[in-house]
């Protein structure tokens, strides 16, 4: 599932073609844990073990944020990390990207009710355009725990090699 | 106290009468003692628990596996806590339930006599308000901005009122820390299958450690109380997203709580089956942390053939299950999965294959010199402080403590099968490894005996009825140590229920293995725990010398050690 990129240039001015061919090279990633049971972050490495091998794709784990291109982010973002993950996406540079991983990212899973959770990225989302943070692109990867297969699809829809299965739309109940 | 039941001949196991005629002087003070199914509870007054804790603490061989608060008011007017201790060669658990008036929840603490008890104490004081005497209190568990005297745990709030009473200034905060960025490092580095949110202060000197300050809890995702809300089929998949490495340990727990509560008799097929998942679990998640403990020793070629070998495992875990993690097979009463034939066939195949490989791997791996000479004589921890601290799973026993659920408290089809438990008496961080890589030979041998064994019959009891507010005890020997679940049943839903992971119990160990250890040790140490969680950390060093603080990446810490802090 994918959130449309913004067309063309997004509200700052900055042009996103012309970015994201820049990144089309080699993507670096950062993990973000997020109070995530551990099941999604165990497949992230998976993935970047000889099985499953992404770094033949240019895949890399980066051990800053400020070095990354896109966040993976797991887990349904509990309180006391929300912090920490604004702070992280906020040093990431332009433009950000961010591959919501497992159920849990994705819409909150079995969490989406708890009192110590936010429930999931497309809320935290939300309070990040209110903090006047901007993300230039989400894609969602479902799945409790997200395969390893999905997550490298979810990549490559990012990179533009894949069309996207469904576009996320939120409907208020 | 009744004569009849203090009499303790009554008693089946000789520590428990040895119990009975120590406490006997208290009893005035004791309301009653009964046993049921390996549980004897037994009912005192509040006065009298420092002295009975005491009591228990001279005899040496039992330790406090889990303390559950919870709130009876609306049943007895009270509030109750169980300080259950373990009785391991007698395959017993000893229960005092100590009940507590609405009025003045207050009881003394026994932190000083069985220093276990230090976080049961402070989460009971965060989730139910309860009052401590003589010991510094402090917010424990919820976030720093929770609401003053709001309990998350006492029946009046239900879910949705606690969301409208704690509105997160998360946004505030979040705004509040980006300010005052002075810190070098924004996020640590994510450190995967290493580390939930989590995060350690170190004191040092130079180059050596002082001292160690654990601040966590930032995954505190309040489960035990949705799962007061679900229905008993339903909290199994809770339980199994507790963890994502081994969830399967704590639906299995959940479901035995249950069965043991309300005396389920489940489907030896079944057992069997719970057994099988149990040790595929234990296999992938040993090779994940050999893996990630040679990566944090820079030997990461090893790190890489470990990874490879356990995606075996998980493809196993899949054919079996269904799934590659959170199998979701677990149900009160039984498993939702039959394996056939054909399965097992497959199943015995993918494990000699693992078994030959991951023998490449440790002959090669152990006999690297660099990797021995950071493994042995770090990290140490005596014997004593591992008793004294009621240590669980590998941790206690690369220190020499024997002590494995799966023996001790035998439970689904471990009484079939023959093992062996490891236990190295070196403490360091090499006889933890040592008895994790023991551990799985042990379980692939162990598979092939379940795999043979496999009785036919059905796989999940037929029905069974629920009787309210009973005690249920399920403990499940985790890959890092004892799990231990603690359920109060309640008419539809659990009424009370209490998780206790093994990492809960191990943590509190890691100062003293810190103490006096070089700082590239430190990220190895904490690992060496296999602390069950996933990242978001990072060590804080302040420097007594020069007064600075600066948070440094664990990885960059491991391998250049106090060249890191520059």
């Amino acid at each position: 599932m994918t959130q449309p990129l913004s067309e063309e240039t997004n509200s700052k001015g900055v042009d996103l073609k012309k970015t994201l061919s820049r990144i089309k090279r080699s993507v670096w990633v950062f993990h973000i844990n997020t109070g995530s049971c551990n099941g999604c972050d165990i497949e992230i490495l998976d993935v970047l073990t000889p099985y499953f091998d992404v770094e033949r794709f240019g895949i890399k784990l980066v051990a800053s944020p400020r070095h990354a291109d896109l966040a993976l982010l797991t887990g349904p973002i509990t309180i006391k990390t929300f912090s920490k993950v604004y702070r992280a996406l906020s040093a990431m540079p332009r433009p950000r990207f961010v591959l919501a991983i497992g159920s849990c990212a994705v819409g909150g899973n079995i969490w989406f009710e708890s009192y110590s959770t936010i429930g999931g990225f497309p809320k935290a989302l939300e309070m990040f355009s209110e903090m006047g943070l901007e993300i230039d692109g989400v894609i969602y990867v479902p799945g409790c725990p997200a395969r390893p297969e999905a997550i490298i699809y979810g990549a490559a829809t990012l990179l533009g090699l894949q069309k996207p299965k469904t576009v996320y739309r939120r409907f208020k109940a | 106290m009744n004569n009849a039941a203090a009499d303790p001949a009554l008693f089946s196991t000789e520590t428990v009468r040895e119990v009975v005629s120590k406490i006997i002087e208290f009893k005035e003070r004791i309301f009653g003692i009964d046993q049921k199914n390996g549980v004897v509870k037994i009912r005192i007054h509040r006065d009298v628990l420092p002295y009975i804790a005491q009591r228990l603490a001279i005899m040496g061989d039992i330790y406090l596996r889990t303390m559950v608060a919870s709130d009876e008011r609306s049943l007895e007017g009270v509030y109750k806590l169980y300080y259950v201790f373990g009785v391991d060669r007698e395959h017993t658990n000893i229960v005092l339930e100590v009940a507590l008036p609405q009025e003045e929840p207050r009881v003394s603490t026994i932190v000083d006599i069985n220093r276990a008890s230090d976080w049961y104490e402070l989460e009971a004081h965060d989730m139910f308000g309860i009052e401590f005497l003589d010991r510094k209190l402090y917010r424990f568990v919820l976030p720093g901005d929770w609401p003053e005297g709001v309990h998350p745990l006492r029946k009046e709030y239900s879910v949705p009122d606690l969301m409208k009473l704690y509105r997160p200034k998360a946004i505030e905060y979040a705004k509040e820390i980006g300010a005052e960025s002075i810190v070098t490092i924004p996020i640590g580095p994510y450190h995967p299958a290493l580390h939930e949110p989590e995060f350690f202060e170190l004191y040092i000197r130079g180059e050596k450690i002082i001292d160690t300050r654990y601040v966590g809890f930032m995954v505190h995702r309040g489960i035990e109380k949705l799962g007061e809300n679900m229905k008993y089929d339903q909290v199994p998949f809770l339980a199994e997203r507790i963890c994502g490495i081994c969830g399967f340990v704590h639906s299995t727990s959940y479901c035995q709580a249950v069965e043991n509560a309300l005396d389920i008799y489940v489907p030896e097929r079944a057992s069997f089956i719970r057994s099988i998942i149990l040790e595929i679990e234990r296999i992938h998640s040993h090779l994940l942390w050999i893996g990630v403990a040679l990566h944090l020793l820079g030997y990461d070629t090893g790190f890489m053939h470990s990874w490879r070998i356990r995606e075996q495992i998980m493809l196993l875990a899949e054919l079996l299950t269904g799934s590659r993690k959170t199998y979701g097979i677990n149900v009160v009463g039984g498993v939702r999965r039959d394996i056939d034939s054909d399965k097992i066939k497959k199943a015995i195949d993918v494990l000699k294959h693992v078994e030959d490989e991951f023998r490449k791997l440790i002959e090669i791996s152990v006999n690297v010199p660099q990797v021995i000479a950071r493994l042995r004589g770090t990290g140490i921890l005596p014997l004593g402080e591992a008793k004294a601290l009621s240590l669980v799973g590998p941790t206690a026993r690369g220190s020499g403590l024997n002590r494995d659920v799966r023996r001790d408290y035998p439970y689904a089809a471990y009484k079939y099968v023959s093992f062996r438990v490891p236990v190295y008496n070196e403490g360091d961080n090499l006889a933890r490894t040592l008895v994790r890589v023991d551990e799985v030979f042990e379980s692939i041998n162990m598979l092939y005996q379940l795999f043979d064994k496999v009785p036919p019959g059905d796989v999940r009891a037929e029905s069974w009825s629920v009787e309210a507010y009973r005690l249920g005890i399920g403990s499940v020997e985790a890959p890092r140590g004892e799990v231990i679940h603690v359920v109060v049943t309640g008419e539809y839903s659990p009424y009370r229920w209490r998780v206790r992971a093994p990492t809960y119990q191990n943590l509190p160990a890691v100062p003293i293995m810190l103490k006096d250890a070089d700082l590239a040790d430190v990220p190895l140490t904490i690992a060496s725990i296999d602390p069950c969680f996933s990242c978001t950390d990072r060590a804080i060093v302040v420097n007594i010398g020069s007064g600075t603080i600066k948070a440094i990446p664990m990885e960059v810490l491991s391998l250049k050690g106090s060249k890191a802090i520059g």
